[in-house]
């Protein structure tokens, strides 16, 4: 595996998924290949972990789940954001870039 | 928080639609990959390889998601329940001992606690029961009205302080007179209970003011819905009571039957009536003592303030009044005839309550020792489980779900019976004349408490159980090796042996204490044969009947008993022995002329007319019966028991010499009888009087019949006689005089049924308890007996070997079971009166019975034992 990928900690890896599925609805796979092609390959994720992940957001609230035909018609397990979700998105988006920058800053100074 | 829960249940009860989702999803997820590689040119095999290594174990995904849906340990729990009820179907006999076993003990301690919380804890039903509190007088409840008058106006503790007298009396209404029991209040009753009537209202302290001026009656509930079909009109219509109109004024609340537990009031009447109800007044007699009072203490005040007030009253009393001296006055709780029979009602109930307790505990024991050697005979089931990983933790939380399904099913069945049990005491009513019932209907306080021995059990002997198991090595266990503890000169199990054997020793000595105080109570000489007398009870203070009138229509009623079939004997008395009314006089010496009652006897009197003695077949020591002379113009004659002639009289003989009752009452002794027992049968001797009946005219009359036809019937038979004199007299049939005694008898009696159980309980336990443990024993050292008995060893070294060691635990536990009993006898005696667990019958009875127990136990195993071969045992491993 190249070395250029990283692992994700948990609560990243549920910002993510929130993120990917801020624009529309998705399944479990389309989640992964889309952080996947965002960031380029460079995040992938571990099927291990993302099942997990869905169903403790679900759980949460953050998501809700429903049964849909899939673009080559099959049944696949659609996620959307919910209003707490979207919610829980702008708050963490907000804390990430903070703890970002700050790390930066950090990092950055002489 | 919602969808959270909302989420968690479906994933609860729908798990297998959850599951099969989670599978679809995970399908599809592959799928896509593959399609993914193979369309950026991997064929299709490798693209298929590549995606599930990618994807990783489809398991342990599982397993995380599961644990994502925060719903893990509740599925282990539900898993562990199910293994759990498969466990126990697997050995019925195992679960059948322990769940009867559990369901006796909690259905005992449940049942005894019901009784106790509905005489005892339950507080009455009135407005803040905390500050009510009962005025007794030298420990007992009743006073004079002077003298309650005297503390209501001086004290400064009660708010508000009430008289009440018990009353027996006749209600009239479209449907005839009947006799019913009420209760005779002062005005400010109602108000001082803070209680509100059903419909009405009540009587107030104005009508307190003039002597039989206010005739108003309050009905108890059930009266009015009883007899006067619950009509809310009946306010302001009168009813006669005792001949005489009465209002109702309102009617009680639901539920409320007066301040004492047992005594189910019918109908409330001003105490002002007093004299138009009773047919005499007492009220303005400071001798005699016939109301009870109690009262709401002031905010603020305790029991010892308004205590430490009332000795003041009290002094004062006793200095203005020559009667009032040595009066104590005390707060007491109220309930319980003030609470006169709270002390043996509570030793009673507690003294059983305990013993309810060890039979749990001797039963929890039992079933630990039971489990343990199931545990053993599990070790490898257990080992496999440690094996692959369950973690001892995993294991001990599965021995404790097991354990309290055990104990929840015993538990609900103990309950069950215990509750019907309760519903059933509480509909029982004595066998006595008077409304003596006491409600101990299983509420929830009492479902509470049958919960929480149900979940302390569970824990209890779970914990025993679980406690082995954190010591096990597994590899032990796999190689086949009973998954033991290191060898100690104590077992565990021989700690528990000696703890049950001596907690069940303790329980069968209790029982045959109790057997041995009812073979006394039967032995009990009564001063009277009661079996044969018919029993029949009127008042004609209640039908208003003048004096004269009066002596003429008892006259009438004993010639009409002389006519029927079968009747040997007949008398008429006020009242009888061991019936509920004995009252009391003071009675002097005869050359005495010291009128305090400190140098009086206090003794009880009964007024009997000509053929009484020989009718309850009374032996005479001395003298002669009443006779027809002995009439209201005749010089005043008594006879006398031989306690009170010995104690007032001096030495033998009697007859002839004169006792006082007053300066200017001289009472000449014309016969002594033989002593009786008078109210209970463990009371020590009590001297008593017995005056002509036609010499003092009395109202209240008991008729008494001998003969060999059934009590019942002769009983009914008196009834309709007495009733064709007078149809507007209410008769009420007592039954029999062995009726009266039975009631006497119902303490004893409960004591011996309750210890009985627990005493059968205890052997039961036991027996099983040594089985256990023996059976084991052999079990495991079958190889060893065989390798001995293969070198020559003889049965008695084999027996030794096997039992000699449990017949010294049990040995052990039996005499320290035994001394624990003499040493509870304190306890015990609250029980039953008067028997000591040295009582030689009890002891030998108690030893017998243990050595049948050990032998019981042992029986089977010993056989076994015996039985081994030593080929066989050797080649078996």
């Amino acid at each position: 595996m190249p070395s250029d990928r990283i692992e994700l900690p948990q609560g990243t890896l549920d910002l993510l998924i929130l993120k990917a599925l801020a624009l529309r609805p998705q399944h479990g796979w389309a989640v992964s290949e889309r952080i996947q092609q965002i960031s380029k390959d460079v995040l992938r994720v571990q099927q291990g972990s993302l099942y997990p992940s869905l169903h403790r957001l679900e759980r949460r609230g953050w998501i809700k789940a429903r049964w849909a035909a899939s673009e080559n018609n099959r049944r696949a397990k659609y996620y959307e954001l919910t209003r707490t979700g979207r919610k829980q998105l702008e708050i963490e988006t907000k804390a990430w870039r903070k703890l970002t920058s700050a790390v930066d800053q950090v990092l950055d100074a002489v | 928080m919602w969808t959270d829960l909302l989420y968690r249940l479906r994933a609860l009860f729908r798990r297998r639609a959850v599951e099969d989702e989670l599978d679809d999803e995970m399908r599809l997820h592959l799928e896509l990959q593959t399609e993914k590689y193979i369309r950026s040119g991997v064929a299709a095999d490798e693209a298929m390889q590549r995606a599930r290594l990618e994807f990783g174990g489809a398991d342990q995904i599982k397993e995380e998601c599961r644990d994502a849906r925060g719903t893990r340990s509740i599925e282990n729990m539900f898993q562990d329940l199910r293994y759990a009820l498969k466990g126990l179907r697997r050995s019925p006999a195992f679960a059948a001992v322990v769940v009867a076993s559990l369901a006796l003990g909690i259905g005992a301690n449940t049942t005894v606690f019901g009784i106790v919380n509905g005489m005892v804890l339950q507080p009455l039903p009135i407005e803040s029961p905390e500050q009510f509190y009962s005025v007794d007088r030298n420990g007992e409840p009743s006073h004079s009205f002077l003298n309650y008058k005297d503390i209501r106006d001086r004290n400064s503790v009660f708010s508000s302080l009430f008289m009440y007298r018990i009353a027996p009396m006749s209600l009239e209404h479209t449907d005839g007179a009947k006799r019913v029991w009420g209760l005779l209040v002062t005005g400010n009753y109602f108000e001082t209970l803070g209680i509100r009537p059903s419909i009405g209202r009540f009587f107030g302290p104005a009508d307190d003011l003039y002597p039989n001026g206010s005739p108003y009656a309050v009905l108890s509930f059930d009266t009015w819905r009883g007899r006067f079909g619950g009509d809310p009109d009946i306010i302001g219509r009168t009813v006669r009571v005792n001949a005489r109109e009465y209002t109702v004024l309102g009617v009680a609340p639901e539920g409320f039957h007066g301040t004492d537990v047992f005594y189910r009031s019918q109908i409330w009447l001003p105490l002002s009536m007093q004299s138009h109800v009773e047919g005499y007044s007492w009220l303005e007699r400071r001798q005699t003592q016939n109301g009870w009072v109690a009262g709401r203490l002031r905010p603020g005040i305790t029991a010892k303030q308004a205590d430490e007030n009332l000795k003041v009253i009290a002094d004062a009393l006793a200095r203005e009044y020559v009667l009032n001296e040595g009066m104590r006055l005390t707060v007491t709780v109220p309930g319980l005839a003030g609470s006169t029979l709270r002390a043996p009602v509570s030793g009673f109930s507690g003294g059983v309550m305990l013993l309810a307790g060890l039979v749990l505990i001797a039963a929890c024991v039992n079933i630990a020792s039971l489990l343990s050697a199931r545990l053993t005979d599990r070790n490898r089931e257990f080992a496999v489980r440690l094996a692959i990983g369950a973690g001892p933790g995993r294991i001990i939380r599965q021995l404790l779900t097991e354990s309290m399904v055990v104990s929840t099913i015993g538990g609900v069945v103990g309950i069950t019976v215990s509750v019907l049990l309760l519903r059933l005491l509480s509909r029982w009513k004595a066998p006595l004349e008077m409304p003596i019932q006491v409600d101990v209907g299983p509420d929830l306080r009492v479902l509470a408490f049958g919960s929480a021995v149900v979940l302390v059990t569970g824990l209890l002997f779970g914990t025993l159980g679980a406690l082995r198991v954190s010591r096990w090595n597994p590899n032990d266990g796999l190689k086949g090796a009973p998954l033991s503890e290191r060898a100690r000169r104590w077992a565990p199990g021989d700690v528990l042996l000696v703890v049950q054997v001596s907690a069940c020793c303790l329980l069968i000595t209790a029982s045959f204490v109790a057997l041995r105080g009812l073979q006394e109570s039967l032995e009990t000489p009564l001063g009277f044969q009661p079996a044969g007398v018919a029993v029949v009870g009127y008042d004609l203070s209640q039908a208003g009947y003048s004096e004269k009138d009066g002596r003429i229509f008892h006259e009438r009623a004993l010639n009409a008993i002389a006519q029927i079939p079968g009747v040997e004997d007949y008398a008429l008395a006020k009242s009888v022995p061991l019936s509920t009314d004995q009252s009391r006089t003071l009675v002097y010496p005869g050359d005495t002329t010291d009128f305090r009652p400190l140098n009086a006897v206090r003794a009880t009197y009964y007024r009997v007319s000509p053929g009484f003695f020989r009718t309850m077949r009374t032996k005479l020591i001395e003298g002669r019966e009443f006779s027809a002379q002995d009439r209201f113009a005749s010089p005043p004659v008594a006879i006398v028991n031989e306690t009170l002639a010995r104690r007032v009289l001096g030495g033998a003989p009697w007859v002839g010499k004169r006792y006082r009752m007053g300066p200017n009452s001289e009472v000449e002794v014309v016969g002594v009888v033989e002593d009786g027992k008078y109210s209970h049968l463990s009371e020590s001797p009590t001297p008593v009087l017995f005056e002509p009946m036609m010499r003092r005219y009395e109202g209240e009359a008991t008729l008494i019949a001998r003969s060999s036809r059934p009590e019942s019937d002769v009983a009914s038979d008196m009834r309709r006689a007495v009733a064709a004199l007078d149809r507007s007299l209410p008769v009420y049939a007592v039954g029999s005089l062995d009726q009266l005694l039975s009631f006497v008898m119902l303490p004893i009696r409960a004591a011996v049924i309750a210890l009985s159980v627990f005493g059968i309980l205890a052997i039961m336990l036991v027996v099983t308890g040594v089985h256990g443990l023996c059976a084991y024993t052999v079990a495991r050292r079958t190889r060893e007996i065989g390798i001995r008995v293969a070198i020559g060893a003889r049965a008695t070294d084999v027996l030794w070997l096997m039992f000699g060691r449990t017949a010294a635990l049990v040995g052990f536990g039996s005499v320290a079971g035994f001394f624990l009993a003499v040493f509870a006898s304190q306890i015990l005696s609250r029980i039953v009166f008067g028997v000591s667990p040295l009582d030689p019958r009890v002891s030998a009875g108690v030893i017998l019975t243990m050595i049948l127990i050990g032998i019981l136990g042992v029986w089977g195993p010993l056989r076994r034992s015996l039985k081994v071969d030593p080929v066989q045992a050797l080649r078996q491993e």
